[in-house]
């Protein structure tokens, strides 16, 4: 049996309120709830009215942190470094052009093992200038220490979101994580929403302990950061250690993520599968990757197809740092091609960043798998039904032996 | 057994300085100073000036007991080190306590020369080193009318004017031919000698004292040329010299004094010596000086403690360089440096037409090599670093010659900005 | 411990080449009640050959060898005053203190008979009030010390900085006087060069101490502030950051911060240039400055653009407080630095210290205060403060300034400087100063 998207368990425990609101405002809600010491914001399309939303629930009382207006992402992240560093839980969101000028303080995060959490409400690049929806900014830090989590709906972002702080705060991991939810999609699709209690949240997420690890406080005096590494001494060696602590707690995140995520669904009974989830997979010859939004359209399609005959399933990622390799290769071993489908380009590889580490899992499997790379929704653009029914039967002509090369541009003739 | 880190014998000028610098670079380790006098800290200096009455025994401590307090110094007074065992690094007092130390400096000044004049031995007669004897001086000088005063060094001299001041009859019987030899030339000499003859005091210069013998309150001095004296009250300034007893057993050379490095270390281990009681490398020449000036004596204490105390400002000591400020009868002679003039020394001289002025500059390659001058504004101690720092002073040659006093001060100055 | 004053000479200003003797017939007035110099405890010399005037004048030392030659006890250092008292009633004429003292500052008066030296007549010297070009004043000199030394060093010893680093001196100084209670930044530059955050595991600073980026220091000491305030602890946020990244590449997350008003005490230490790195040139960097990317040649002689006034720049941000300060004035920065603290409590407080580099200006170690302080007497580098809603204050003269050659001639980058450029620096100053006075509501 394929585990299932959402168990829908009627009237749980943890359920303060239902509400109708697109993913920005749900991701605040969620900010809400975390209890977070400070948020540092700055506008951008399109997280703007994430911002918007937070500030409000501050000016309301709402949330009860502090709020620094900054001039922009790169001081957004510095201020939340000297917070976290003094012991706060802190929160911010951006995106594409924001998230690109964020990029000094943002790569030197995990190295602090700051466990920052902050939305990534996903824009693709520039140029030509967009302002719209697509990945390529959050794939392009993919090799950043960063945790990244995909969403797939609006409630799944509020959820997970929340999830994040226990996620980052652990003690086996302590990184910062991105909650990655796709502009336009998610950002302004407006569902119906169940918003969790307080005191449910609260027994969830525990009591914060932020830099019991470092620290900038006069009570424990000590440097951060002293300059490390160099040719000689005892600097290589140390570097090294802080760079195996880092992957350590890379690796040690998936674990932490899949129980965060099945405390979730006991307590508040939504249950989602942390790393990979498999859709109609067991029986299936074949399969597409999905991640993030698009999978809702993509799973309309694998249902037509079945009822066509077509023996089809989706893989859908969603903890994409660390990558689950394991999870991953188990999906994969069940089918004897693969299709898959990126919302953002892997430059030099000519395919999609997704692809690109599917494909390293399929070493892992131990058998051939033919795969395919497709691109789709790029700048904003729509992921139909009919587009993953394109990508379905190349899959298809794929399993029947017939390669193709480069990616399938499953938008450009929309 | 008593322990301390620093023991330091001899609180005058030597001791004391070392006791200061010390301080000023180790807080903590214990410090133990001995002293001979049972009164407090004086200089041997002041001690005419007591004769004469115008100084008071009780004004003129050097150092107050709270000032050894706030130092965390401790001081022994009224006892004297009698014996060193350099190997166990003990002392003995002569009370009988010892003392095991870290590190010891003798700073035990000079004691009066008794010359072996036939007679003496049985006769009453005074030396000026201690407030004891300036105490006994002055009672005696209360009694007396006359005073004869054996030795034209500084001592006599002081002591002649004071005694004057004191309103005896006073005579000075030299050796030499005039007065303070060795600080001043004789030109300066008889400028000092016409001011005391002018003041009333009989100056018997190149008089040898071949006999002495008590008469009545007082004694008769028999000259070598035959004439003799009678007084009530006899001054004997023939000089002074350590006394080393305490030496006996131990490994630290000594000549007229204890000879020194430019450490002030003797030749044993962890013992210095500074002041009065050493013989010091000499800033002229190769053989070591006994010196007998108190700012010496300040110098070597310090130079002494700064290597005991490990400091690292330390500057090895210099040499001495014989200095002389001589008020006398309201007339000043200083001297600085050399007074005579030799072989490869340029000699300047200016003499005031009254005659009471006089100035008397001494230079070698266009070093200082000695001032001295009479009744003209100088700055000693100016000129003493002129002389000390080895100052080139080819570029202000003239202007130094014409005006010493301005240019030497613009020397200095332009040195501590 | 209380705070000595004494009499401060500044030779380039005296005036005796003009004949000039208003301190020496002072002091003979007061003294004697005649214009007689010979009374005067004063003495201005001639400089020889031609060079600045010197003075003879007792300077009250705190370890004096006048004192220690004296045996008759008339000669003590007064604890209360710092003064050299002579006491007449002891004093027995032997003048051993003159062969203590080798600055002429006691000597012997034919007239009264007896030493005479310098009383600062009773804490109002006659001859700094007679003195019409400022070269005589009258300060505090050893407050300093004697206010600060109880207080901790919070850098380690042995700081790897250049010999005669005005950095270094600036760190501690300003850290010492800050305290314990604090969270300090120091971007990369020569600060972390010499080891403030330190090397592979060690710390160069006894509190808490990081590396932030080039580019966020004041961001980063924003929201780690504003945790502490959320805490309710009370921590100051400082930071001692170079030119570069105070007013280059971090100026912006500087400016936000001063916009918000966060509270924060933010130190730049200006050395005009990246001197860490090799002495490049920065926004800092002086008209005409050689530095390793504005170097001399046939088609380039220095650099070509003028300075950033970072300072001034900060007070159109209407900050609570901002100050220059130069580390020859060390009263003045402390006094600026004691309201900086205050201010930070308040709002954003920045002090911007000139900081001539040895290594990097190509000036012997020895003369680092000396350039600081020709900086500030030229009007290169003029000191003032502003408080928020006040008028800037000069805290020096700016009157009279020294020609900019006197500042310029120490330095080996400005070397190849040419008449051209000379006037053009000094009209670049004449103007800033003009600016400057505006904002004093000065004409
Ligand atoms: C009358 C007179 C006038 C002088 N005038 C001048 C002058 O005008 N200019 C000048 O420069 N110098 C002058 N001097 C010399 C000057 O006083 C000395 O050079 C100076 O005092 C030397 O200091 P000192 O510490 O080495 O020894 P001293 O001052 O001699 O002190 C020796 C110390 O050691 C102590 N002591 C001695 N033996 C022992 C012992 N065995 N154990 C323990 N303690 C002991 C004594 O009690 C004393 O405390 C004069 C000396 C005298 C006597
Ligand atoms: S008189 Fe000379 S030695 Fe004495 S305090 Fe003044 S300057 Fe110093
Ligand atoms: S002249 Fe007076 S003040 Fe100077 S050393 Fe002699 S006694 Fe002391």
């Amino acid at each position: 049996m394929a585990t299932p998207a959402l168990k829908m368990k009627m009237k749980t425990a943890g359920c303060a309120q239902s509400i109708v609101c697109d993913g920005n405002e749900a991701a605040a809600w969620a900010v809400a709830l975390a209890r977070p010491d400070l948020v540092a914001v700055y506008p951008i399309t399109p997280q703007s009215s994430l911002v918007e939303y937070v500030s409000q629930f501050i000016a309301d009382g709402k949330i009860e942190a502090e709020l620094m207006n900054v001039e922009g992402e790169h001081s957004v992240l510095s201020a939340l470094h000297g917070a976290a560093l003094a012991g706060g839980r802190t929160y911010t969101a951006t995106c594409g052009p924001g998230l690109a000028f964020m990029f000094e303080p943002y790569w030197r995060t995990p190295g602090m093992r700051l466990p920052i959490v902050a939305s990534l409400v996903t824009r693709d690049g520039i140029t030509p200038q967009c302002v719209w929806g697509g990945q390529q900014d959050a794939m392009t830090m993919k090799e950043t220490g960063w945790i990244q989590i995909y969403c797939e709906t609006v409630q799944e972002v509020l959820d997970t979101t929340i999830m994040a702080y226990r996620i980052a705060e652990h003690h086996d991991v302590m990184l910062p994580v991105n909650i990655c939810h796709d502009g336009n999609y998610l950002s302004y699709g407006v569902t119906q929403v169940e918003v969790p209690e307080q005191s449910a949240v609260d027994d969830y997420l525990g009591e914060k302990n932020i830099n019991w690890h470092v620290a900038l406080d006069p009570l424990r005096p000590m440097a951060v950061d002293p300059l490390t590494g160099g040719a000689g001494g005892p600097g290589p060696g140390k570097f090294v250690a802080y760079r195996q602590g880092l992957c350590e707690g890379m690796q040690n995140a998936l674990g932490v993520i899949e129980q965060a995520h099945s405390d979730w669904a006991d307590i508040f009974g939504r249950d989602y599968a942390p790393l990979v989830e498999e859709y109609r997979l067991d029986d299936a010859d074949y399969a597409l990757v999905t991640i993030g939004s698009m999978t809702g359209a993509a799973k309309d399609a694998v249902d037509s197809a079945r009822e066509r005959g077509e023996r089809v399933g989706i893989i859908k990622i969603k903890t994409f740092r660390p990558f689950p390799v394991e999870a991953m290769a188990r999906a994969l071993k069940k089918v004897h091609a693969v299709g898959v489908v990126d919302r953002s380009v892997h430059y030099g590889w000519n395919c999609g960043p997704l692809f690109q580490e599917v494909l390293s899992c399929v070493y892992r499997t131990g058998k051939p798998i033919a795969t395919g790379s497709f691109i789709g929704g790029l700048a904003g653009a729509d992921l139909t039904e009919t587009h993953f029914t394109r990508a379905i039967d190349r899959t298809a002509q794929l399993l029947a032996g017939t390669e193709f090369d480069g990616p399938v541009w499953l938008n450009e003739n929309d | 057994m008593n322990t301390t880190h620093y023991l330091i014998a001899g609180a005058s000028h030597a001791g004391l300085e070392a006791a200061h610098r010390i301080r000023l670079v180790d807080e903590t380790s214990p410090i133990t100073m001995v002293t001979r006098d049972a009164h407090p800290p004086y200089s041997p200096t002041i001690l005419p000036y007591v004769v004469s009455g115008q100084s008071e025994p009780g004004r003129v401590v050097l150092r107050k007991p709270d000032w050894f307090e706030q130092h965390n110094i401790n001081l022994v007074s009224d006892d004297e080190l009698v014996a060193i065992d350099e190997a166990q690094r003990q002392v003995t007092l002569k009370s009988g306590q010892q003392w095991q130390y870290e590190k010891l400096l003798l700073a035990t000044g000079a004691d009066p020369i008794i010359p072996p004049i036939p007679g003496l031995e049985k006769t009453p007669f005074h030396v000026l080193r201690t407030m004891q004897h300036a105490v006994a001086l002055r009672d005696h000088a209360g009694k007396a009318k006359r005073a004869v005063v054996l030795g034209a060094g500084l001592i006599g001299m002081h002591g002649a004017e004071n005694l004057r001041h004191a309103g005896l009859e006073v005579t000075i019987v030299e050796m030499c031919d005039q007065v303070l030899p060795g600080y001043f030339d004789s030109r300066a000499a008889s400028v000092i000698e016409e001011a005391f003859n002018d003041n009333g005091i009989r100056m018997l210069m190149g008089s040898r004292v071949v006999e002495v013998e008590p008469e009545g309150e007082g004694c008769r001095i028999q000259l070598e040329n035959g004439d003799s004296l009678e007084t009530e009250l006899l001054l004997v300034a023939t000089g002074v010299r350590p006394q080393l007893d305490f030496l006996a057993g131990t490994s630290v050379a000594n000549d007229q004094g204890i000879l020194v490095d430019d450490r002030m270390r003797t030749s044993a281990d962890n013992i210095w010596a500074a002041g009065d009681v050493t013989q010091a490398t000499d800033f002229y020449g190769d053989k070591p000086v006994m010196m007998g000036i108190l700012p010496d004596a300040v110098t070597q204490g310090a130079v002494a403690a700064m290597d005991m105390s490990e400091d690292h400002a330390l500057k090895p000591y210099a040499g001495g360089v014989p200095i002389n400020t001589y008020t006398f009868f309201g007339q000043q002679a200083i001297s600085v440096g050399q007074s005579m003039a030799e072989d490869g020394i340029e000699e300047l001289t200016r003499l005031d037409d009254d005659n009471r002025g006089y100035l008397k500059i001494l230079l070698r390659d266009n070093q200082l090599h000695g001032i001295s001058s009479i009744n003209q504004e100088m700055d000693a101690g100016i000129m003493w670093q002129l002389i000390l720092r080895r100052v080139d002073l080819t570029p202000v040659r003239d202007a130094f010659i014409e005006r010493p006093l301005e240019t030497g001060r613009a020397l200095m100055s332009s040195t501590w900005r | 411990m209380t705070a000595y004053n004494t009499i401060a000479f500044d030779p380039s200003r005296c005036e005796l080449c003009n004949d000039c003797d208003a301190c020496i017939t002072a002091c003979a007035q007061v003294k004697s009640g005649t214009d007689n110099p010979l009374h005067s405890r004063i003495k201005i010399v001639a400089g020889f050959n031609g060079n600045d005037p010197e003075l003879a004048l007792c300077r009250q030392c705190g370890d004096p060898e006048c004192v220690k030659s004296c045996p008759s006890t008339a000669l003590t250092k007064n604890p209360e005053t710092g003064m050299i008292d002579w006491e007449k009633s002891l004093c027995v004429d032997c003048l051993l203190c003159t062969v203590g003292c080798t600055y002429g500052g006691i000597t012997y008066n034919a007239t009264l008979k007896h030493v005479a030296k310098c009383d600062l007549c009773d804490g109002d010297p006659a001859c700094v009030k007679a003195c019409p070009s400022g070269a005589l004043t009258y300060v505090t000199s050893a407050s300093i010390f004697n206010e600060q030394h109880e207080r901790e060093d919070l850098f380690v010893p042995g700081l790897s900085a250049c010999q005669g680093c005005n950095s270094e001196m600036i760190m501690r100084h300003s850290l010492r006087k800050v305290g314990p209670d604090t969270v300090l930044a120091t971007p990369p530059g020569c600060i972390p060069g010499m080891g403030s955050v330190g090397f592979n595991g060690t710390t160069g600073t006894k509190v808490p101490v990081f590396h932030p980026l080039l580019t966020n220091t004041a961001s980063m000491l924003a929201g780690l502030k504003k945790q502490y305030n959320r805490m309710g602890r009370n921590v100051t946020a400082m930071a001692l950051a170079g030119d570069g990244g105070a007013g280059d590449v971090g100026f912006q997350s500087l400016s936000g911060a001063a916009e918000r008003n966060d509270q924060v005490l933010f130190i730049c230490v200006d050395n005009e240039g990246y001197m860490n790195t090799g002495m490049q040139a920065s926004g800092s960097t002086s008209y005409g400055s050689w530095t390793t990317t504005t170097p001399v040649g046939s088609q380039m002689k220095g650099k070509r653009t003028g300075q950033k006034n970072l300072a001034m720049i900060m007070m159109n941000h209407n900050c609570e407080y901002v100050a220059t300060a130069s580390t020859a004035f060390v009263e003045d920065y402390y006094e600026k630095l004691d309201k900086a603290l205050e201010a930070s409590e308040r709002g954003f407080a920045y002090l911007h210290i000139y900081s001539p580099c040895p290594t990097g200006w190509r000036f012997p170690s020895s003369q680092t205060i000396e350039v600081c302080r020709k900086g500030v007497e030229t009007n290169f580098a003029p000191l003032w403060e502003y408080e928020r809603g006040g008028e800037l204050r000069f805290t020096h003269s700016i009157d009279n300034p020294l020609p900019v050659e006197a500042y310029l001639n120490l330095s080996g980058k400005y070397r190849h400087v040419s008449e051209e450029q000379l006037a053009h620096i000094q009209e670049q100053v004449n103007e800033r100063v003009k600016t400057l006075k505006r904002f004093a509501g000065m004409n």
